[in-house]
């Protein structure tokens, strides 16, 4: 007793510290450790879930970019296809053209030289008919005083019959 | 002279409220205020006051993980309240006007704040919520018929262990109390003679070697606190087959 005494050992200043010391505790557990503790609780989860969907962002970049690539390399194909029928379209065009315009041209050429011969017949035609005119008017008159009239006719009709022979009418 | 002894200031009844109970009080103030201030600021993307208490906090639960593991959760609260209330008091003894500035009663000065931790009643104390809380731990873990077993046992030489047990318990109260209490009474009258010798420049260094003994002696009780519950916190059939392997592999 005498060294309690001593050291000054009150049980109500023990107490008095024990109530103490527990109310601190439970401030310090309620205020301090706890939100500290959640909150970075809290924060680890957002790094974490933050990493895990960069992640998943990187990956989904990733395929994004190869299915680019695949697409790019699709559509460069079919747009090479598409140029090389295009091409294949326009050449099979341009022959089908020219040979129209080759066959229309010669049409226009054989039409052009049908209707010249056509001319020409005609031509020929009207120049045996104004030479066979000209013949029997010539005819006559060399014949009128020469022959008489029965004569005259004998000859004419020779003469036509000649003329028709040879095709000059 | 400084006694043992804590000096009355004024009374509240029976109750003595002694100069080491005021300085308690301002502890409890600062504690108080730091606590409120973190939660008032608390923000997902901390500050930094709460970048410094983050820190902090995550150290001392990182090493209560690496000591006690998944029993960390629980005993971390303890851990980090005996260090910052101790540290704290301890510290209080040596701002400048503690133990200094008081009154004279019969020719002795009596100082109106002493810190706490060089208070016997403070210590002991702390010392009893130590092992109260491991014990009241201990029960909640490993449940009370293996608590027992620990210190009763029919047979023995496990009787005997457990008597052993029960005095280590004891001591363990006797141990962190006195330890603390003399460390911190002895600095303070180290201090006060240092001081009265020659009072600029020459008690600077015994000044910086208090600030170490108080974070010390903080870390000191504070660890064994810890260390006392994650020991406690094992089941006792757990300790009994690790001893048989170690027994086995020597």
């Amino acid at each position: 007793m005498e060294i309690i005494n001593n050291f000054g050992l009150d049980p109500l200043l023990l107490g008095a510290q024990i109530v103490n010391f527990l109310i601190i505790f439970f401030i310090l557990k309620r205020f301090a450790y706890k939100p500290v503790l959640d909150i970075l609780k809290k924060r680890e989860d957002s790094i974490k879930e933050g990493l895990r969907q960069a992640e998943e962002g990187k990956k989904i970049l990733d395929e994004a970019l190869e299915e680019e690539k695949k697409m790019l390399k699709d559509s460069q194909k079919r747009a090479e296809k598409i140029i090389t029928d295009a091409r294949n379209h326009a050449i099979e065009l341009a022959k089908g053209t020219e040979e129209n315009a080759k066959r229309q041209v010669e049409n226009m050429i054989t039409a052009a030289r049908e209707q010249i011969m056509q001319e020409a017949r005609e031509s020929e035609k009207g120049v045996a008919i104004k030479v066979s005119e000209l013949a029997v008017d010539f005819l006559q008159k060399s014949m009128q005083d020469v022959f008489g009239e029965k004569e005259q006719e004998e000859m004419m009709e020779v003469a036509i019959g000649k003329i028709k022979k040879i095709g000059l009418t | 002279m400084f006694s043992f002894r804590s000096e009355a200031i004024f009374y509240l009844g029976d109750f003595r409220i002694t100069n080491t109970i005021i300085d308690t009080l301002l502890v409890d103030a600062i504690i108080i205020i730091a606590s409120f201030m973190l939660v008032k600021s608390i923000r997902i993307i901390p500050g930094l006051y709460q970048n410094t208490v983050e820190m902090v906090i995550q150290t001392f639960y990182e090493m209560t993980e690496s000591v006690a593991q998944e029993k960390a959760a629980k005993i971390f609260p303890y851990f980090m309240s005996f260090f910052i209330f101790i540290l704290l008091a301890n510290w209080s003894g040596l701002l400048p006007g503690v133990n200094s500035i008081g009154f004279f009663e019969k020719g002795k000065l009596i100082p109106l704040l002493r810190s706490p931790t060089s208070d016997l009643n403070t210590t002991l104390g702390l010392a009893l919520v130590s092992v109260a809380a491991t014990h009241i731990l201990s029960i909640r873990t490993v449940g009370f018929k293996d608590y027992l077993s620990r210190f009763f046992s029919f047979n023995p030489m496990n009787l005997f262990i457990g008597a052993l047990e029960i005095i280590s318990e004891i001591t363990k109260v006797i141990s962190l109390s006195f330890r603390l209490f003399g460390n911190i009474f002895a600095g303070e009258v180290v201090l006060l003679t240092v001081s009265s010798i020659f009072a600029f420049l020459f008690p600077l260094p015994f000044l910086l070697l208090e600030v170490v003994v108080g974070l010390v002696q903080a870390l000191v009780f504070s660890m064994l606190t810890m260390a006392f519950m994650a020991i406690l916190t094992i089941p006792h059939h757990d300790v009994s087959e690790n001893a048989n392997k170690a027994k086995h592999l020597l």
